[in-house]
């Protein structure tokens, strides 16, 4: 595991595993009810109704970190699930499924009372209802409908003009599904949805996004990248899992003033650095060290992914009169910023040329279909960008058929050739 | 000599393929990906829909545009008939929101058109029928089925009139129950393969309905003075066929498929659904839970035992680009097994030949029927 450059993450880790441990506690001494969620669903909701919500994502990625995933995976497979189906999204279910294959980390998932997702591609239904099932809880669905129209350059949209962005009868269905999710939240939690502390808590939510856009901003002008990928995706997702919260705006100030300083100070991640990479998908947990593999050898340094990135474009709304459709008009859309042409490919290219990226290694997921879906697209608008392009086929999650030195070989072939280019 | 069922066979077998032939034949198609369009609104909008299908023609122009592993032969079938030209004079191509495949299909048409990889493709639109539970779901589907019928009325000039749509369901009900009665053939010993009566019962969403009453009123009295079909029984599981490769694989190994899990052959009746007050309502809630696709739930355990009730075997079909299905298989499995019903798992492609491996076990599970579940076919 690489050293931590940035004090901030040390802290960002320390509050997740304290945040769980109270969840625990709340969950087994208290019985309190929490829920098991998507990354994609507004957490505010579950928040302001004083039901804790856990990642599924988050909860993977952790499993997967603890280099715990094989043992489950092998216990999916064994019970007949093919290898074709997504493992990052029901690795967290195969943890409560088969809880002997495997160490859970963190004393593991106390039993939830709900599970909630958007239905966005198709394994969600299955994957939610089995895991619901397991646990004997209650399955909140929210039904996602498909854009007709996408409209160019959504990052610019977002943010003022989301009603023009997000199609009205997407965004009437959008605030009717989460209107809901919240009539089920309050029949759970007893409690009713102050909507005036909704739209203070989005606009805690913009101000913390704000602050991200800042340390992008930071990050894309300095001369050498000031925190590695790695430490980025860390202080960010901690934050962005509790958004809005007072810890959340106060560790988003903390990591955007240390960025500051090395950058004011002119230290840098990968002093050597020659070379600016992107990483393309979601984040290689079981193999977090390959994105410093490349610092000492080729001074090609990660300096981005969409974990910071997209928290500022995705999340910001202004004009919060009718908070609940805020909400829905950023999260009627996550699927199709994130993968779909023409938006992923527009949006990453032109983060690209931000950021001054000069190759792109790019995630060929080997499960994850709708991840996997649009990068043909993504490729190719990098490589109109001026960007070269390396395809890596690996799953997040599942390190089984993953060859570390393979992979990395692979990188540094393609970066030789680039720097003789 | 005119057979009624190689009629209809070919009307399954060619519509698709024949696209692009004749552009005045083409100019009242509706092209679809999966049989979950509503058909009553293209007819009571005087055009006919034709749906692509799966089948083991290359696919060279959609194979250097598409991802591989994601996106079932269906699909690239359609992308490739849409970057080669054999869409540019349908009337409109409509994709329903049956997949995911499906949907990315919808944005992928539209990128190709906005970056020029496509040069000529008809008007594309996105039916977004979704298939969850809840008013709002409801209202929601409703919508879009007027949007569906506004777009369609755009295109060829004719609005219709509730009555017309009505109508339409009629014909359809009526329709479906010619295709039931061919569907009955394959009861207790059938007296039709697999591989001959999938072909008709599909038909039926490319042929005018009272021509499809004639049709397979007329195949089912020639079946019915037929020959019984000998051999285990079988049923196709998992993911939905769309064609009779794995029909044609089961029956050349000695079984013969009396069932499978496909939306172009199933002829459940519907008529509970028509108690809505208008046709769009109607027509929104009957595809909203009759269709058969990866994004409805998964298939009750009482479906379950009917559809395996008097199953020998079942063959379970999980290609490479299934996402959904294979999480039903575990409890499917434990079904089977208590049921003692044998069973054999199949990745493959469906439109392609099996390999080595699954024809040895098909055959073992075949010869496994044989042995241990005769009774069903003496």
């Amino acid at each position: 595991m690489s050293d931590k450059q940035l004090g901030v993450t040390a802290a960002a880790s320390a509050f997740q595993k304290e945040w769980f441990a109270q969840l625990r506690q709340r969950v087994f001494e208290r019985r309190e009810p929490y829920a098991l969620v998507q990354a994609d669903v507004p957490f505010e909701l579950f928040d302001l109704l004083d039901i804790p919500a856990v990642s599924n994502q988050w909860w993977a990625a952790m499993i997967a970190a603890k280099q715990q995933a094989p043992g489950l995976l092998d216990a999916m497979e064994a019970d007949g699930l093919h290898d074709g189906l997504c493992r990052y999204c029901s690795l967290g279910y195969a943890s409560m499924r088969y809880r002997d294959a495997a160490q859970a980390p963190w004393g593991g998932l106390p039993p939830p009372r709900l599970l909630c997702a958007r239905l966005t591609c198709d394994c969600i239904r299955r994957v939610f209802s089995l895991w619901a099932d397991t646990c004997g809880a209650e399955f909140v669905a929210i039904d996602h409908a498909g854009a007709c129209e996408l409209r160019a350059e959504w990052w610019t949209l977002g943010r003022r003009r989301w009603r023009e962005l997000v199609e009205p009868h997407r965004l009437a269905f959008t605030v009717a599904a989460l209107e809901v999710l919240v009539a089920r939240l309050e029949a759970i939690s007893g409690r009713r949805l102050d909507r005036d502390a909704l739209r203070d808590r989005l606009d805690r939510v913009n101000q913390q996004e704000e602050i991200f856009d800042e340390v992008r901003r930071l990050i894309a002008d300095a001369p050498r990248c000031p925190v590695r990928m790695t430490e980025q995706i860390s202080n960010v997702m901690a934050t962005q899992w509790v958004r809005g919260s007072d810890w959340a705006l106060s560790h988003a100030r903390q990591f955007r003033d240390e960025v500051k300083h090395r950058v004011d100070a002119g230290v840098a991640a990968c002093p050597g650095e020659r070379v600016r990479l992107m990483w393309v998908g979601a984040g290689l947990w079981h193999d977090t060290d390959f994105y410093t593999a490349f610092e000492a050898s080729h001074g090609a340094t990660f300096v981005w992914s969409m974990y910071l990135a997209f928290g500022p474009d995705g999340y910001i709304r202004y004009g919060l009169d009718d908070p609940m459709a805020a909400l829905a008009s950023r999260t009627a859309s996550f699927n199709e910023y994130l993968h779909n042409p023409p938006w992923a490919p527009d949006w990453i290219a032109h983060q690209a040329v931000e950021h001054r990226i000069d190759a792109a290694v790019v995630l060929r997921p080997r499960s994850m279909k709708p991840s996997a879906s649009g990068r043909l697209f993504i490729e190719r608008a990098l490589e109109r960008a001026g960007v070269a392009v390396l395809p890596i086929e690996a799953d997040v999650v599942d390190a089984r058929a993953w060859n570390p030195d393979a992979a990395r070989a692979a990188v540094r072939a393609f970066l030789d050739e680039r720097m003789r280019a | 000599m005119f057979i009624a069922s190689d009629a209809l066979t070919a009307a399954f077998d060619d519509a698709f393929a024949r696209l692009g032939e004749s552009a005045e034949d083409d100019r009242g198609v509706v092209v679809t990906s999966w049989p979950s369009l509503p058909v009553e609104i293209v007819r009571a909008c005087r055009l006919r829909l034709v749906v692509a299908r799966g089948s083991r023609a290359e696919t060279p122009a959609a194979d250097a545009q598409l991802e591989p592993g994601l996106f079932p032969s269906r699909i690239r079938q359609l992308v490739d008939a849409a970057l080669t030209r054999r869409l540019a004079h349908v009337a409109q191509v409509v994709i329903p929101r049956t997949s995911d495949p499906d949907y990315k299909c919808f944005l992928y048409l539209r990128e190709f058109v906005r970056t020029g990889v496509a040069h000529a493709l008809a008007p594309t639109t996105l039916f977004d029928l979704l298939h969850s539970d809840g008013t709002h779901v409801r209202r929601y589907d409703r919508e879009r089925t007027r949007v569906l019928v506004d777009v369609l009325a755009d295109v060829s000039g004719h609005r219709p009139s509730d009555e017309e749509l009505w109508q339409e369901m009629a014909l359809t009900d009526a329709a479906d129950a010619a295709a039931r009665r061919l569907a009955a053939l394959r009861r207790g010993i059938p007296q039709i393969k697999g591989t001959a009566v999938f072909p008709l019962l599909g038909a039926r969403w490319h042929i005018p309905p009272r021509e499809y009453v004639s049709l397979a009123n007329q195949a089912a009295d020639q079946f019915e003075n037929g020959p019984f079909v000998r051999g285990p029984r079988v049923v196709l599981a998992g993911a939905p066929v769309d064609g009779t490769e794995l029909h044609a694989a089961v029956e050349s190994r000695g079984g013969v498929v009396v069932n499978e899990h496909s939306a172009w052959s199933c002829v459940e009746a519907g008529a509970d659904i028509r108690s809505e007050a208008e046709p769009l309502s109607a027509l929104a809630e009957l595809y909203r839970r009759r269709s058969i696709g990866p994004r409805l739930p998964a298939p009750t355990p009482e479906w379950t035992a009917r559809a395996f009730a008097s199953a020998d075997a079942v063959v379970v079909s999980l290609p490479d680009d299934d996402a959904t299905f294979g999480w039903d298989y575990p409890a499917l499995r434990d079904r089977l097994q208590e049921w003692e019903i044998p069973h054999v798992v199949l990745r493959g492609d469906p439109h392609r030949s099996l390999s080595p491996d699954d024809g040895h076990r098909l055959e073992a599970l075949l010869d496994t029927a044989n042995r241990y579940r005769p009774s069903h076919h003496e």
